[in-house]
């Protein structure tokens, strides 16, 4: 009986000894891959989002909420996430900034989480950041009570407009703000050239490479509003599922789905329709190839 | 239009509790409302039966969709909006007027509500 018990520990320790160096090895040999354009496997992300997920819970269940709906709340809020928030969460019909598509995790679409999280928890996350994301720990540079009116605001992102974003700004920014957003609503007069852009080069309907273009679906922040098979981490509904899009007769629902209307939609989105909350993302003619030769390979079955 | 009112009283927001537009309306008489229109003709409808179309969209998850026909906010009132006359919301779009009464486009997103 005490030889069993003396194996039994004697083989656990060696396990753990072999788990342990085996651990330091892969961490030691440097082949993990840390670069933003790599996207993580199913596995770690699950496993890095449930954690995120349930951190936040558990530190959120005391948190008193104070009244949200003011409008002087609310108006305030938007101030501030003009000037803190929307360079790299976007706002809708508004893309982020180029640093910020870049980003791993990628920032996420905030109409999302405004559906989704409890006020508490977008206070929590607001005031304490994430630790290895790009998000921040505000409570150093804004008041509880500013924090507070962002949060109001972004509970009134589900049911805002891209129109009625625009308007916001249009009354609140300086001139030089308003030129950003006022490009973005630019309808007619870029939309007779935008055949022109199709044609940088390769011929109007030429599709690129699959993988880059999967790649390229990371580095666009796609990922952060449509569900798309083989990106991981690509699980919100702000715009449709990618699912089938390849079988799809219409390009969100304005254009024929050839080719070249996927290209010309891919890189400029509101010339197509200027109503639509999908923004312009500054994709380049070599990546909407790319990603359009991704997109026609997700059929309907 | 909820806040271009910046400053002054703005509308109680439909995530703050307004009256539910869609009070009376009821997802099985919904289901019979898309049946008799055809709707699967264009879409997938998660429990309606249709012959798998891929013209519009799926409507599958139609519940958690930020938007409605790519440019709406997806609140109850918009969706009935949109139902009862979808180019008057969004001239490009390519779905057509079907010509649903109010009753018939509350029933429609109830059901369409169901599909989370």
């Amino acid at each position: 009986m005490k030889t069993r018990k003396r194996i039994v520990a004697i083989t656990l320790a060696a396990s753990a000894g072999a788990a342990a160096l085996a651990g330091g090895l892969f961490v030691y040999s440097g082949v993990y891959d840390v670069s933003a354009t790599e996207q993580h496997t199913a596995f770690v992300y699950r496993l890095l989002d449930t954690s995120m997920r349930r951190s936040i819970e558990l530190r959120t269940a005391d948190v008193k909420v104070p009244p949200l709906d003011g409008a002087e709340r609310i108006s305030n809020g938007y101030r501030k996430f003009r000037s803190h928030c929307v360079q790299c969460h976007g706002a809708p019909g508004v893309a982020p900034q180029d640093f910020a598509l870049g980003l791993m995790p990628a920032p996420a679409a905030l109409v999302a989480t405004a559906r989704k999280r409890p006020a508490a928890e977008i206070y929590w996350v607001i005031s304490n950041g994430i630790k290895m994301s790009g998000m921040p720990a505000w409570r150093y540079r804004l008041r509880d009570e500013e924090i507070w009116d962002v949060v109001a605001f972004m509970k009134t992102l589900p049911a805002l407009s891209p129109a009625e974003y625009a308007a916001l700004d249009e009354r609140h920014a300086g001139p030089d703000k308003r030129h950003a957003t006022a490009a973005q609503q630019a309808p007619a007069p870029a939309a007779a050239s935008s055949r022109g852009h199709g044609e940088e080069s390769g011929g109007d309907e030429e599709l690129g490479d699959i993988a880059a273009g999967r790649k390229a679906m990371q580095q666009y922040l796609c990922a952060t509003c449509h569900v798309i098979p083989g990106v991981v981490g690509a699980g919100e509904h702000v715009g449709p599922s990618l699912a089938g899009i390849a079988d799809r007769r219409y390009i969100a629902g304005v254009l024929p789905n050839t080719p070249a209307n996927m290209l010309r939609w891919l890189r400029h989105p509101t010339q197509v329709d200027p109503l639509s909350a999908m923004p312009d993302l500054g994709v380049t003619d070599q990546d909407a190839r790319d990603i359009a030769a991704f997109l026609y390979t997700l059929g309907a079955r | 239009m909820l806040l271009a009112a910046c400053g002054k009283e703005a509308e109680p927001l439909w995530l703050q509790g307004r009256a539910d537009p869609l009070s009376q309306a009821d997802a099985q008489r919904g289901r019979k409302v898309i049946e008799r229109y055809g709707c699967v003709a264009c879409h997938v409808i998660p429990g309606v039966r249709g012959p798998a179309s891929s013209v519009g969209p799926p409507l599958a998850h139609m519940a958690a969709r930020a938007y409605v026909g790519g440019v709406l906010p997806n609140t109850p009132d918009n969706l009935v909006r949109w139902l009862r006359d979808p180019p008057a919301a969004d001239p490009r779009t390519a779905m057509p007027d079907m010509g649903l009464d109010a009753a018939e486009a509350k029933d429609v997103a109830a059901y369409l509500y169901t599909l989370d």
